[in-house]
């Protein structure tokens, strides 16, 4: 098998805070193939920013502190980088759009400023220095290929001067501008109405196609992921807890968390919702021995409070943490 | 039928007049409510659903229309409105984080309206609160003395809901409850609100932009865009046969998880455009500008709000018995 674009093993970070050490992530794996679009679902508070973060490597640290664990890109280890070189990476590399686009565009500047900025600093990292003239046709094609219309005048706009789903756009602009092989979308469309989300979605998954670039995918949204990826991980409390195929997953749920989320989903079929899983996700500072999950799970066993439950193959490439699917030695 | 017609709104308008123009929030909307009924207001952001609710709420008195509560109008700013329509009509907001304060317990957020409608003596009321913590399943015992911020965000969506029913309402207009909320506990809250709407009898106006909720909760589904209804009709019927081409684009835009939902979405319309501004409505319909069905007679007139089948209201001209019709004598059979 050939190597990952980006790999990350047993991933351990953590938060210094005044009441003590918040123990986020919790041994997250994660591997991209060139490619590949992968989706990384979970809820609120389940660690799937601060994943990211730690592979763009712009957590803020301290107070974050990573404790454990490796972030490989195209085999080297993002986390032994100097500072010098992760700026490279980020240059070149990766790209990320983050779910709100009035906090990642700067409001002082206009979008020709900042776009403009982008494409001339990515081009000098890789040695070249372009003029006026190319820099610009690069910013109007930039934003032109988003589906934005009249990008001429768009370029001479503040952010708050356009709707929420333009300065999303302008952000794809940004994020794919830089010819980049790894895009971090973190719910690029989690603000927006479906009909806005659905354009640019649908115009994502085309760019992303030309620009032939690896994703991952970041979302509370079961049914987006359904949609963009092709194989899906599902987080919970900071630890990836089942992965495999995105639609065979979503169709065959084997972990009692994905499970319950599955059934919380309210569907068209309109069959009802299920009660939810009960209680709520742990507290950070003093988090569940075993599997995190234990305390909500309604199979819970012996076992699970004790040791943090490995993946367990149940087939293709789908695997869950979960001592349901061990097989009998 | 008028006896169990908890809420009839006739030609509601609400406008904001504003330094650019005049925000057209609502614009001449007509709908009703019956008894037991569950009714989903659905729309994107900036459609008017909120405006709606909180003029029923009576948070801002329409510019124009009427507006019934069984059966007597309560067109009338907050601070008019008997006390006892405010006691009968309840609202819980969208974030429970902002509506409820985080000075103060659970205890003295419930209070509140107990003292205001004069419900109990000071001394029952302790009990009647504990009462309504159990209704909403929290234990009393646990949460009574404990501040917002100590409660995760379900927990305090509950509270928000046992407030609204501190009064014994009739009538509560939900303004998209769950939005803030994940949806494993999405799911607990839902279903508390439809055991209680069954158990108290209460009629549900409830806002939302999921149509898949809305698919397991309404029992008539009404499609807000820029002010105007497109489509009301029953859960049922609306589901299956779509017929505005905005719902079907909003049915088709959706995610959905499972093989079996994907069957069931129309054939895809491929959204495109934005919402116009409400200060600047295109004339006509105010849909044309990204309707996929586009005539000619779109840009000029819009068109009024039909009754087709069992029930159902569609304001397009695909329907329309002439499309030459003159607008004015539709718009007068839209009662029913």
């Amino acid at each position: 098998m050939a190597e990952p674009l980006l790999d990350v093993v047993d991933l351990h970070v953590g938060f210094r805070i005044f009441e003590g050490y918040l123990r986020v992530l919790n041994g997250v794996r994660l591997a991209v193939d060139v490619g590949e679009r992968v989706g990384l679902v979970g809820e609120t508070g389940c660690g799937k920013t601060t994943t990211v973060k730690s592979i763009l490597r712009v957590l803020p640290v301290p107070p974050a502190r990573v404790t454990d664990g490796r972030i490989h890109y195209r085999g080297r280890d993002v986390l032994k980088m100097r500072q010098r070189e992760a700026q490279a990476l980020r240059r070149h590399e990766l790209s990320a759009i983050f779910q709100d686009p009035l906090l990642s565009l700067n409001p002082v500047f206009t979008v020709g400023t900042q776009l403009r900025d982008i494409v001339r600093d990515s081009a000098i990292g890789k040695g070249k220095r372009l003029s006026r003239r190319v820099v610009e046709a690069r910013c109007i094609g930039a934003l032109r290929e988003t589906g934005m219309p009249d990008p001429e005048r768009i370029m001479t706009n503040y952010p708050i001067q356009l709707s929420g789903g333009m300065r999303q756009r302008v952000c794809i602009a940004e994020a794919l501008s830089t010819n980049a092989n790894l895009l971090l979308a973190d719910e690029p469309t989690t603000n927006l109405d479906v009909t806005i989300q659905d354009q640019i979605l649908r115009k994502l998954d085309e760019l992303v196609d030309e620009h032939d670039a690896s994703v991952v995918m970041i979302t509370h949204s079961m049914g987006v992921v359904r949609d963009l990826t092709q194989r899906a991980n599902i987080m919970y409390a900071g630890s990836i807890v089942e992965t495999g195929e995105t639609r065979k997953l979503l169709e065959h749920p084997k972990h009692p968390y994905t499970q319950g989320l599955m059934a919380s989903v309210p569907k068209l079929t309109g069959e009802g919702i299920s009660e939810g899983i009960p209680g709520r996700i742990p507290n950070y500072l003093d988090p569940p021995s075993g599997c995190r999950f234990h305390p909500r799970c309604i199979h819970r066993m012996e076992i699970c409070s004790e040791e943090s439950p490995p993946f367990f193959e149940i087939g293709d490439g789908h695997r869950a943490a979960c001592y349901l699917y061990r097989r009998e030695t | 039928m008028t006896e169990d017609r908890v809420l009839d709104i006739e030609n509601l308008v609400k406008h904001f007049p504003t330094k650019r123009g005049v925000v057209r929030a609502v614009d001449d909307i007509s709908l009703f409510v019956d008894s037991g009924d569950t009714l989903g207001l659905v729309g994107e952001s900036g459609s008017g659903k909120t405006t709606t609710a909180q003029c029923v709420v009576g948070i801002y008195p329409p510019t124009s229309g009427r507006i019934a509560f069984e059966g007597s109008p309560i067109d009338v700013a907050f601070s008019r409105r008997p006390k006892e329509l405010k006691r009968k009509i309840r609202i819980v907001f969208q974030d429970p984080g902002s509506s409820l304060n985080p000075k103060r317990t659970i205890k003295q957020i419930l209070s509140v309206p107990l003292k205001v409608h004069g419900i109990g003596t000071p001394r029952d009321r302790l009990g009647i609160m504990s009462h309504l913590l159990e209704t909403v399943e929290l234990p009393p015992t646990e949460y009574l003395y404990k501040h917002p911020q100590a409660i995760g965000g379900g927990e305090k969506q509950m509270v928000a809901i046992a407030r609204a029913l501190a009064t014994n309402p009739r009538f509560v207009v939900l303004d998209e409850p769950t939005s803030a909320l994940d949806v494993s506990v999405q799911g607990k809250i839902i279903n508390l609100l439809m055991r209680l709407g069954e158990e108290l009898d209460l009629t549900y106006l409830f806002i939302t932009h999921d149509l898949s909720l809305m698919r397991n909760v309404a029992t008539r589904v009404a499609i807000m865009y820029l002010g105007k209804l497109c489509e009301i009709a029953r859960t049922e019927a609306f589901f299956r046969t779509p017929k505005h081409p905005y719902t079907r684009m909003l049915l088709s835009s959706i995610p959905v998880v499972t093989e079996q939902e994907e069957s069931l979405k129309p054939e895809k319309i491929v959204s495109k455009g934005e919402i116009p501004s409400p200060v600047d409505v295109p004339p006509g319909c105010s849909f044309h500008l990204r309707c996929p069905k586009r005539m000619p007679i779109c840009s000029d007139v819009d068109p009024p709000m039909r009754a087709t089948d069992d029930g159902r209201f569609v304001r397009c001209h695909l329907y329309g018995a002439e499309s030459g019709e003159a607008p004015a004598a539709g718009l007068a059979e839209m009662g029913e």
